[in-house]
């Protein structure tokens, strides 16, 4: 990433950071709910956008973070710690779901994180001492470094912290070699396979990765709602979180958090839009509706996400091939790479 | 970057014997021989569904021959995996060019430089290795000037030259080629040849080349190997195989 | 032994109605490639349906028809306008759009007919059999038959018939297909069709059982274990995973979690296993994954470079 990159993130954080201090309490809930969001966004796009492992257990995932941080923080340990907890808890269990993928491809692999899903939301009812089984764990008021987080700003502000820090070394992380293995792997295993790549050991490491940074998403997730419950880390949750990368662009960095922002303030604007005309009782299903409308329709108009619309508003294009002034020839026509699918 | 494997020019590096496999009832590769030396050139060729391809894919470990044996400095490289083969410096680069969306030039060979030396870290800087990379593989294969391009938008003939890149970045001493002019214009596959032969001279790596284009086979290799059937039928100088009668049947096809 | 033979007849009925449903995603797996989460979408769709003519006063065996036929309008509908412009689209893409029509159909019939459960008009006649000590009504046996006979009758047409021919070349290799005078998007088209309608009828017969609510929609996800045990494009593997999961689950809650529990009453703090027969499908699933993942019936295929 370029100096200028960095600042450019910085500076959009400090804002939003300042801008989460100054907002009422609902702003501050809305840029809490976009950041944590955007977290568990960044965290399955590495998984699928980047390394092409699909996955239906980020729901479940960022259930074990909030119960994992949510016990540290209950039983005393500062929010840095819990979150950590949380993070390195959920690696561990990110990189078991995983492990069938070291065998499984594609579709099976999928399906296999179904079983994931169902099986954790199975033990989130079961284990009550650890997560107060159906009824769910009541998460106390956490303190980072010793301060108390006493209001939705500060909390919202916290997030966005954690959001840049995610952001930056995730970007990074695809930068060094792991990262582009990630690539090969997601193009094709076999390739990647021959060129030498050890297949196992680099789809273990993003599983690792993305469930540590899912875990950290869900303990802020708990520490936000103050509470984690089975009901609210459901395979509904996994689903809003692939919708998230794919509205947003698959693979790209700044897809997930379009995604995220736009599949958490949707819902919101429809209630509005709902408050308004008075239908204040068809609203959940209508929300629904409309959610799932603009998911396939998205799907089947831009695959490509909204992300890749932005470069396009500009008229300016990305850097292109010069032509090959010696060696092979001539230049191709415009095989405009695309992040993971071709439009037919 | 690591020390290159003892290999001296002039002594057979590689010798293959007997190399068979089978999938269900079909032989595809019976009982084939080929050896190699470092800093020569060794063409592999055939009518289609002769094995070629299926040989490399052996002895580069990604199927497992039922039968045969493979010493490559007197270590035995069959059944070993793709990965254990780039340490031991033996390398290949694909036939179709897989689509990598988002990789460049240069990343395709900071991947391939990994796979041999282990990776850089997480905060480790690359500006060194990237100009090394540039220096020594991506300015003798006519890709510095597109070393930050996506391979996907590069022409295909860059593409395999790319490939090679990320195959020569780890450094082998034994080079695979799998069909690397396939699909380029006969003046791309001049130039590549050209690179091919290049890359000999100045990494004393020793090739083994399946290639269809008999112009480029004939003017870049030192030695061919013949195959039909999924077996040796002739193996010799370029001139010689040109008059060989045996050859001449299977690719033209029976006199009268 | 009455027990476990009630809970063998009661896990066969139940089976059955998973068979119907797997059948549907393996058909579609087999001629479009795509693993359709809105599976679970047609059951219910088709149970409201059903409902709908049902409480309009038309005949049971009317009804049914009819609404396994809207069903296949449905199906052939969604693949002409959702998948078919997606024919290029990544895997999870495809997925998510399964997902998303899933969604859809729920938030709509939630719109409709709102959250509560609603009881279903009456197809079969009431009452039940008893023999040997066992008890059935008649809504699980004729809903076992049913089931039953239809996957079996669709394994016939596709294997005997010259359109069942068709769709197994269509879903072999489409371009082979294509090269030898077969519609193969037809051929897509109506096996979404056969699919949906199959499935509108499996959703149709589960309300029987268990009455109609939005909650139909998740059999779907069951189905997913069903076909995955079964082997992915495998239809008699879809069938006979689907009949060997509805009795293990019975089995489960019937005799395995109530000895659980009474185990764990006895040694721990623990009084309930909570619903175990719901996770055991998926726990089947992993260690069918993991010990043969291509399934009962599936083969293994081979990757070229």
């Amino acid at each position: 990433m370029s100096t200028r990159r960095l600042l450019l993130a910085l500076a959009v954080a400090a804002v939003l950071i300042a801008l989460s201090l100054l907002l009422g309490r609902f702003g501050a809930y809305l840029v809490r709910a976009v950041a944590i969001a955007g977290i568990g966004a960044l965290s399955l796009n590495l998984l699928i956008g980047y390394c092409g492992q699909i996955s239906f257990a980020q729901g479940a995932l960022l259930g074990v973070g909030a119960y994992v941080a949510g016990n540290l923080g209950n039983a005393g340990a500062d929010g840095v710690l819990a979150l950590l907890g949380a993070g390195a808890a959920t690696a561990a269990i990110g990189a078991l779901i995983g492990l069938p993928a070291l065998r499984l491809r594609g579709l099976y692999f999928a399906i296999a994180t179904l079983a994931a899903q169902a099986i954790l939301e199975y033990l989130f009812k079961m284990l009550e001492p650890f997560t107060g089984g159906v009824s769910g764990l009541v998460i106390r008021q956490p303190a980072f470094f010793g301060l108390p987080v006493a209001s939705d700003q500060v909390s919202a502000a916290v997030s966005v912290l954690v959001l840049l820090i995610t952001w930056l070394a995730l970007t990074r992380l695809t930068r060094t070699n792991l990262g582009r293995a990630f690539l090969v792997v997601r193009e094709s295993e076999v390739v990647a396979k021959g060129m030498g790549l050890d297949v196992a050991r680099t789809k273990a490491w993003a599983f690792a990765i993305s469930g540590f940074v899912a875990g950290v998403a869900g303990g802020l997730i708990g520490f936000a709602a103050r509470l984690a419950s089975p009901e609210a880390f459901t395979l509904d949750l996994s689903a809003d979180y692939i919708a998230m990368i794919i509205v947003g662009g698959l693979g790209s960095w700044a897809g997930p958090l379009v995604g995220a922002a736009f599949v958490v303030l949707l819902p919101e604007a429809i209630q509005r839009v709902g408050e308004a005309f008075d239908i204040a009782n068809l609203l959940s299903a209508l929300r629904e509706l409309a959610f799932g409308l603009l998911i396939i329709l998205f799907l089947i108009f831009e695959p490509r996400g909204l992300s890749s619309l932005l470069p396009r508003l500009r008229w300016t294009q990305r850097r292109q091939t010069p032509g090959a002034a010696t060696g092979f020839g001539e230049r191709a026509g415009a095989a405009v790479a695309t992040k993971g699918g071709e439009r037919p | 970057m690591a020390a290159p494997l003892p290999a001296e020019a002039g002594a057979v590096a590689l010798t293959a014997q007997n190399v068979t496999i089978r999938f269900g009832g079909v032989v595809a590769v019976a009982g084939m021989a080929l050896d190699a030396t470092p800093g020569e050139i060794v063409g592999l060729i055939g009518p289609n569904g002769a094995g070629k391809t299926t040989f490399v894919n052996c002895i580069c470990g990604t199927y497992r021959p039922n039968a045969g044996t493979a010493l490559w400095l007197g270590r035995e490289l069959l059944g070993l995996s793709p990965h254990a083969l780039l340490k031991l410096g033996v390398a290949r680069t694909f036939q179709n060019v897989a689509s990598l969306h988002d990789l460049t030039v240069l990343d395709i060979a900071k991947l391939g430089a990994a796979v041999r030396a282990g990776s850089g870290g997480f905060f480790a800087s690359e500006k060194a290795l990237e100009a090394e990379l540039t220096e020594t593989l991506l300015r003798p294969l006519h890709l510095a000037d597109v070393a930050h391009t996506p391979i996907q938008t590069l022409p295909y003939g860059r593409r395999k030259a790319a490939d090679l890149a990320r195959a020569l970045a780890a450094q082998p001493q034994l080079l695979l080629l799998d069909e690397p002019v396939a699909g380029l214009t006969s003046q791309e596959g001049m130039a590549m040849a050209a690179v091919i032969r290049g890359v000999r001279d100045r990494f004393g790596c020793a090739v083994i080349m399946v290639e269809h284009k008999m112009d480029v086979v004939m003017s870049t290799c030192d030695r061919i190997a013949v195959m039909a059937a999924g077996s040796k039928i002739f193996e010799g100088l370029p001139e010689e195989v040109q008059s060989d009668a045996e050859v001449q049947r299977v690719y033209l096809g029976e006199p009268g | 032994m009455t027990l476990a033979l009630q809970l063998a007849v009661a896990g066969l009925a139940t089976g059955s109605v998973y068979a119907l449903i797997a059948l549907g995603i393996v058909l579609i797996y087999k001629c479009s490639g795509v693993v359709n989460f809105a599976q679970g979408a047609y059951a219910m769709l088709g149970a409201y349906a059903s409902y709908v003519l049902l409480s309009a006063g038309l005949p049971a065996v009317l009804a049914v028809l009819a609404s396994m036929g809207v069903m296949a309008g449905v199906g052939a509908l969604t693949e002409r306008l959702v998948l078919r412009p997606m024919l290029k689209a990544p895997v999870v893409a495809v997925m998510m759009v399964t997902l998303g029509l899933l969604i859809c159909a729920r938030a709509a019939c939630l719109a409709v007919f709102g959250p509560d459960q609603i009881a279903f008009p009456p197809v079969f006649p009431e009452g039940a059999v008893s023999a040997g000590g066992i008890f059935v009504t008649y809504n699980y046996i004729a809903a076992g038959i049913l089931a039953a006979v239809l996957s079996l009758g669709f394994l016939l047409f596709y294997a005997r018939t010259p359109m069942g021919l068709m769709q197994r070349c269509a879903a072999d290799n489409s371009r082979a297909a294509l090269a030898i005078g077969i519609h193969v998007s037809n051929q897509v088209s109506a096996a979404w069709a056969m699919s949906a309608a199959l499935a509108g009828l499996a959703g149709t017969l589960l309300a029987t059982l268990n009455g109609l609510s939005l909650g139909l929609a998740d059999i779907g996800m069951v189905a997913f274990p069903v076909v995955v045990v079964g082997g992915l494009s495998s239809l008699e593997g879809a069938l006979v995973a689907g009949l060997v999961l509805g009795v293990l689950q019975s089995f489960t809650d019937g005799l395995l979690t109530p000895a659980l529990e009474d185990v764990l009453r006895a040694n721990t703090g623990i009084y309930s296993v909570g619903a175990l027969q719901q996770v055991l499908p998926y726990a089947l699933l992993v260690l069918m994954l993991l010990l043969r993942p291509q399934g009962l019936f599936g083969r293994r295929g081979a990757e070229r470079i």
